[in-house]
């Protein structure tokens, strides 16, 4: 199954509760309220769970913002 | 039977949100609710993700900084527990399951994470001011040590070096910070062990990796304030050890649900050096200690044992009896008419367990608050100290209501679960069990014996004369410590500066020329009480301050803390001291003993940050009680 876009931000909102503010999909995320690194992993453990595909993680770590991130798991 | 669908986790969260958002900086309320939702949190499906996600709500939250009051005291709020985390790989997510774990018992976890791979330095330079130091192990601590290509003698090597580095870093913390370091035994990876074709290599290798463990557990038995988890028991509960890709890519190489576990267990560290040990176990009868309903079913009807579901009630009931032979005190809370219980108890050729077993027996058909208020009274132990087990979800709702301190397990119709569920928490753990441990359930068990003489008493001092106490009062030996620093530990209500003290902390005052360390023994016509109370005095040229005094609850009213402290305003004049200054730190358990040094003679010199400070000038010294027998050994003592 292929994970939409809207999917993925209601994921970053649910499951990591943070709090997205327009522009911050394609902002740095640095610059996102709240993220922090370990986001990544609960993001991809959470991914894989709703998919039931294999996220190359190696990708999603090279990722400089959100869309990056979407790019990396929707392949 | 009942069966129910478990509230999940998710809806639990969204009501943690909005006690969060109630903002009334960090209050007691606030901090019970919080409690309440994550111990919720804790008995649904998947409760380590759920833990981990309602940690970083309370990371967020930032609820330290709110208990920390203008003046630099902590306010009424979260006792607090400060912790560094460090190890070997990538921790972020330890510190929101510490957080969560540790709000389930009150305290608010402050965790700081050093920089990546910093262990070594935090070891060799330890930072100050801790309460904890996790220093996280993994198995990259040997992995990254490895040639390519290695040989199994390689892995020898290398662990054999690694254990030797680990015990001299070890030594070289405990020289320079007083806190508790934690270390852990490493899971051994398939995927290094498989790298080696050969079988005999591997067993070698399983050899060498255990010796490595062993050595960390050894070094938990050589020193007081280092602990050892052993994660290798944590993998065993299930799930991975982590997830390669995020060893990989992240050096995440303990995955979240592992660091869960060892979260859990750091936080029953975290609870039982403040004193947060649970002491008593209220039991429920039907469904929790056999099948059936007393009540309808009859003591016939009912299966403690020999039926196929009765094993699972009787394999419970002798865990139960494992945690009481260890000085856990049991008690019964049960919906039924006495005697019939009574009659189960004393008769039923099932039961394992029998009435002189508990403490208490509340048998009747009152609310269950109302019963463990009345067991607490009859123990004389504050329900804090209470875990509640019971299958129906009403009565576990009701007690978590109106007793929000008492620690609930609530079971349900598989009773092969019981045991899991009872134990899944860790209660009861302690640093170390001493002598008086496995003595306590028979001191508690003489009580009804006082208890009648009182009641037959026209006055209190007809019934102390009647009780004929005696008090030791002599410098603590030296297989008398222990006892002392769990003393400092586990006592809430007569520890006049609530300050606990490890192990080590009590053998270096004890050592110190000028400081006493005294213990206080009791006993009475009914039997020997032991080691009960203990006092740590400092003497100050002409002065002789009484650093914190503690008494066990079980020998309050008995005129103990009177005859101690009188005899030694007694001892200090003799000595020819001018002064006796006394100290008392409020509690949130110790209010009752406010006004002891008052009621003694100490005039009040003021509040000094938040502790009280008196002072006697030796003048007169009020008598000790007349009703009791103090002999104050004096030899080895300062100037005596």
């Amino acid at each position: 199954m292929r994970l939409t876009q809207d999917e993925f931000i209601e994921i970053l909102q649910e499951e990591l509760d943070l709090p997205l503010q327009p522009g911050d999909l394609d902002g740095d995320l640095d610059a996102v309220v709240h993220w922090d690194s370990m986001h990544v992993l609960t993001l991809v453990r959470e991914i894989e769970r709703q998919t039931s595909r294999r996220v190359l993680v190696g990708r999603v770590m090279m990722a400089r913002t959100l869309q990056e991130i979407y790019q990396a798991v929707a392949e | 039977m009942t069966s129910r669908t478990v509230q999940g986790w998710k809806e639990l969260l969204t009501e943690l949100r909005a006690v969060l958002q109630a903002d009334d900086g960090g209050g007691d309320r606030q901090w019970q609710a919080i409690g309440v939702l994550l111990n919720r949190i804790a008995a649904t499906p998947d409760s380590l993700s759920g833990l981990a996600r309602a940690g970083r709500l309370l990371e967020r939250a930032d609820l330290g900084s709110a208990s920390v009051s203008a003046h630099g005291q902590l306010a009424a709020g979260p006792e607090q527990v400060l912790v560094t985390i460090t190890g070997t790989g990538t921790l972020g997510e330890f510190s929101p399951a510490l957080i969560a774990q540790c709000a389930r018992h009150g305290l608010l976890a402050r965790p700081t994470l050093t920089d990546f791979g910093g262990y070594r330095r935090c070891l060799l330079d330890p930072p100050a001011g801790d309460d904890l130091t996790l220093c996280v192990l993994d198995s990259s601590l040997i992995a990254e040590q490895l040639p390519s290509p290695w040989r199994i003698e390689d892995a020898e090597q290398v662990l054999a070096s690694t254990a030797a580095e680990l015990t001299e870093l070890v030594s070289g913390y405990l020289r320079q910070s007083s806190a508790t370091l934690v270390l852990n035994t490493v899971p051994l990876p398939a995927e290094l062990s498989r790298q080696l074709v050969d079988l005999r290599s591997r067993a070698r290798l399983a050899i060498a990796w255990r010796a490595l463990d062993s050595a960390i557990l050894q070094l938990a038995l050589d020193h007081d304030r280092v602990v050892a988890i052993d994660v290798n028991s944590l993998v065993a509960l299930g799930g991975p050890v982590a997830d390669s890709r995020m060893a990989l890519y992240a050096k995440v190489n303990l995955g979240p649900e592992l660091l869960g576990r060892f979260a859990q267990d750091v936080a029953h560290l975290a609870r039982a050096m403040r004193g947060r040990t649970k002491k008593v176990l209220v039991l429920d009868l039907d469904g929790t200690m056999w099948d059936g309903i007393l009540a309808e079913d009859g003591p016939a009807g009912i299966e403690p044992a020999s039926t196929l579901r009765g094993e699972a009630f009787e394999r419970f009931q002798r865990v139960v009896r494992q945690l009481a032979a260890q000085g856990i005190l049991l008690a019964v809370s049960s919906k039924n008419d006495h005697e019939t219980v009574l009659s189960v108890l004393n008769e039923h050729p099932d039961m394992t367990l029998r009435a002189a077993d508990f403490a208490a027996i509340e048998a009747n058909w009152d609310p269950k608050p109302a019963a463990l208020r009345r067991i607490a009274e009859c123990t004389g132990l504050d329900c804090s100290s209470f875990v509640f087990i019971d299958d129906s979800p009403a009565e576990c709702g009701a007690v978590t209501a109106l007793l929000p301190e008492v620690a609930v397990i609530e079971v349900d119709g598989e009773p092969a679960l019981h045991v899991a569920s009872l134990l899944a928490d860790g209660w009861f753990d302690v640093r170390i069990l001493t002598e008086d441990d496995l003595e306590r359930s028979s001191h508690y068990r003489r009580k009804p014996e006082r208890d009648r003489l009182r009641a037959a008493a026209t006055s209190t001092a007809d019934y102390l004369r009647e009780l004929a106490v005696e008090v030791r009062l002599a410098p603590a030996a030296e297989h008398e410590l222990a006892r002392i620093s769990q003393l400092t530990q586990r006592t809430n209500q007569f520890n006049l500066i609530t300050e606990r003290l490890q192990p080590d902390e009590v053998r270096e005052a004890a050592a110190d020329p000028n400081q006493l360390v005294l213990a206080v023994h009791s006993s009475d016509r009914f039997g020997d009480d032991g080691l009960v109370g203990a006092v740590f005095a400092t003497l100050s040229g002409p002065e002789l301050v009484l650093r914190n005094v503690i008494l066990s609850c079980r020998v309050f009213e008995r005129g103990i803390e009177q005859a101690v402290i009188s005899s030694l305003l007694g001892y200090a004049k003799q000595m020819g001291l001018t002064t006796v200054r006394a100290h008392y730190r409020p509690s949130s358990k110790n209010a009752r003993f406010a006004e002891l040094y008052p009621s003694l003679g100490f005039q009040s010199l003021g509040d000094d940050g938040g502790t009280r400070c008196f002072r006697h000038d030796l003048a007169v010294i009020a008598a000790p009680p007349a009703l009791l027998r103090l002999v104050f050994e004096q030899n080895g003592l300062l100037c005596g």
